[in-house]
């Protein structure tokens, strides 16, 4: 346990300076999204009433209270989040093929530690996590601090209040990330869980038996999905509905679990016996 | 401890900010207000059977976030709110209770009361079943899927038939099922293409048990394509349940089709009721005092039609017995004191008792509930939505009925 702690942060020490700069992207462009849209509504407004001579109730019925939802469809909020996202994926596969290059190859020193080599795959697969809840948890803190920056934006009368739970629910890719129980974020990151696995998996077969380990990897991708959504595709086409919704989640979270053990099992298996320096 | 510092703080902040999150979530999903009916007159128990489906859209800045909940007599309990719940999906109370009594036999079946039948020997369920075929969109190989369960020995009996001259047709759909006799009867909507027309006819097929073949099969309505007329059918159902009745109830609607140099439009010129009994095949307009252009049709228990109508501040509901062809003696209530014409109330009749309800209420507008038994027109219960606790009364707010159901 205490040698898995240890690599655990071990790895992410390696990653805090990536894992850092997203933040910071994020911090940045969020907060600079914010400012930039409020004016551009206040210029808006300043414009239509004092030029345009539009009363002030006829500008608020015609164009609407400014809210957060006009800075959360705007790319000032997507983009990074799309960015973080876009850089843990990066990262799935860095977090392994980092260790392999450079003058004085680090797996070497890896897989030389007085350990079991579960450890180096636990350890991994944590710090991913570690860093996607990071985003995830940051960016629940970034809303408030947000939300207030347009408090002091824009006055009373033009700002329509939305507490941190609608700004999630307003549009469906936050809500992905961000599910609105904690039982689906669990559900929602298991199986990200899941799926980084079957990567990893077959990240090692490519490390073990290079070229042919790509094709076995891509063959054992493709079994791990379809094994996991072979009771879905039994109930639709073969079954007719025979289970009952209930019956079905709790077989596909079975169904999960050998996927998931059976990714472990195998990269275990693979860093003991097959990898190659 | 001081060497993992950098990984001890990232993981705090996860549980932290994480944790704070869905326990605020948790406590303002209770801050939804509870909505009970409150009881002014008359025994609270006539409102045991009684579930209200509807919206609430809170005073919140957004105000398309609408909840949807459920209102009994117990209180107001919020639905889609758990994951688990919108899983589970929200099958309405009848079929709730068929899965719960007949786990085995429901599986794999579809849903909706009108496909199933109940009486004491048996729960039956017809549906249509077909394929897409291979190169075009078009549906075809038309089958009935039946399954009937003899509720004394809890055998089961399924098979699947070809739905006679299923070629011809461009869609069915099951809209009642029926043993009378010991004859299954499956009364469906067809629609047929004929050329560049499209027509909705009503079809009965009549299924002999025994020897799973079609016995019978009867159109009891098929338009016929004219120039400038429209003649529409609607089965009017028996109360969203999977009881017996003999006769089936039909409403008929012709329309003139007006073409102006502008617009075509349909102008309604005649309605008329139909009754088929499925026992006899006899099929027969329904003479008598109906008022059909003035009155509604709200419900229809198997032996009475109800017939409701606006009259001034008040709601009339006549019954009109179908055996002796009489109209019964009209039941008059006013469901509150500033009637809402633009959203009249919900009603639902069962076992002879009557069940309004408002569609809307607010802070300024009231949502009544009232229970009335129609035989003796006695009103056994009027009471009032509202929120339960007076410290969660708000100003803005708005809760929407849309559906209804006796258990």
């Amino acid at each position: 346990m205490k040698k898995y702690l240890k690599l655990v942060n071990f790895e992410f020490n390696r990653v805090v300076k990536l894992f850092i700069v997203l933040l910071g992207i994020t911090l940045v462009v969020q907060v600079a999204g914010v400012i930039i849209k409020s004016k551009d509504y206040l210029n808006m407004a300043n414009e239509k009433i004092n030029e345009d001579l539009i009363p002030k109730a006829q500008f608020l019925t015609d164009y609407g209270q400014f809210s957060f939802l006009h800075i959360i469809r705007s790319l000032w909020f997507v983009g990074p989040i799309a960015l973080c996202a876009a850089g843990v994926a990066f990262y799935i596969f860095l977090i392994w093929y980092r260790d392999w290059v450079g003058k004085n190859i680090f797996v070497y020193r890896l897989l030389m530690l007085p350990t079991t080599r579960f450890n180096i795959f636990f350890a991994k697969i944590s710090n991913i996590l570690i860093m996607t809840l990071g985003l995830v948890a940051f960016q629940l803190i970034l809303l408030p601090l947000e939300a207030m920056v347009l408090k002091w934006m824009v006055p009373d009368e033009f700002r329509n209040d939305m507490g941190i739970e609608e700004m999630i629910t307003s549009i469906p890719e936050l809500n992905i990330i961000i599910p609105s129980s904690f039982v689906e974020l669990i559900l929602y990151y298991g199986a990200g869980l899941m799926a980084v696995s079957i990567l990893f998996t077959a990240i090692l077969m490519e490390r073990s038996f290079k070229w042919k380990g790509i094709i076995a990897g891509v063959i054992y991708s493709a079994i791990a999905v379809i094994v996991f959504i072979s009771p879905v595709l039994l109930q639709e086409f073969v079954l007719n509905s025979y289970f009952y919704p209930m019956e079905l989640f709790v077989i596909e979270i079975v169904m999960a679990v050998i996927v998931l053990a059976a990714s472990v099992w195998m990269s275990g298996f693979l860093l003991k016996k097959k990898v190659t320096v | 401890m001081k060497k993992y510092w950098k990984c001890t703080a990232i993981i705090a902040v996860i549980v932290f900010s994480i944790g704070t999150f869905y326990v605020n979530s948790a406590i303002s999903a209770d801050q939804n207000p509870e909505f009970v009916m409150k009881t002014e007159s008359g025994d609270a128990k006539e409102i045991e059977p009684l579930v209200l489906e509807g919206n609430y859209q809170g005073d919140s800045s957004m105000n398309y976030v609408s909840k949807s909940l459920k209102i009994t007599e117990d209180g107001t309990d919020y639905t889609n709110r758990s994951f688990l719940d919108r899983l589970i999906g929200s099958p309405t109370p009848v079929i709730k209770e068929l899965q719960d009594e007949y786990h085995g036999f429901m599986r794999g079946k579809t849903p909706a009361v009108s496909l199933f039948f109940e009486n004491n020997q048996r729960l039956a369920y017809a549906n249509v079943e077909y394929k897409i075929g291979d190169n075009s969109l078009k549906t075809r190989d038309y089958t009935f899927d039946i399954s009937l369960l003899n509720k004394e020995d809890g055998s089961t009996d399924s098979f699947t038939m070809k739905i006679p001259d299923g070629e011809e047709l461009d869609h069915i759909f099951v809209e009642d099922v029926q043993i009378v006799d010991g004859e299954l009867n499956i009364i469906t909507e067809n629609t047929v293409r004929n050329s560049d027309n499209i027509f909705n006819e009503k079809h009965v097929y009549t299924i002999d048990i025994e020897n799973q073949e079609v016995k019978n099969h009867e159109a009891i309505h098929a338009p016929k394509g004219q120039e400038n007329s429209q003649s529409e059918i609607q089965l009017i159902e028996s109360e969203m349940s999977t009881t017996a009745h003999e006769k089936l109830l039909l409403l008929k609607t012709d329309r003139k089709i007006i073409n102006d140099s502008e617009s075509t439009r349909a102008e309604e010129i005649n309605r008329e009721l139909i009754s088929y009994n499925l026992k006899t095949k006899d099929k027969g307009k329904i003479s008598g005092d109906l008022n059909l252009n003035e009155n509604e049709i709200s419900s229809f228990d198997g032996s009475t039609v109800y017939l409701t109508k606006v009259d001034g501040q008040e709601h009339v509901i006549t019954p009109f017995h179908l055996e002796d062809r009489q109209i019964g003696t009209a039941f008059r209530f006013q469901l509150s004191d500033k009637p809402n014409i633009k959203e009249p109330p919900m009603i639902r009749i069962k076992d002879g008792k009557l069940y309004a309800t408002s569609q809307r209420m607010n802070s300024k507008i009231d949502g009544n509930v009232i229970v009335a038994d129609l035989k003796t027109g006695e009103t056994l219960y009027k009471g009032k939505l509202g929120i339960k606790d007076a410290e969660d009364e708000k100003d803005d707010y708005d809760l929407y009925i849309n559906d209804m159901f006796v258990k």
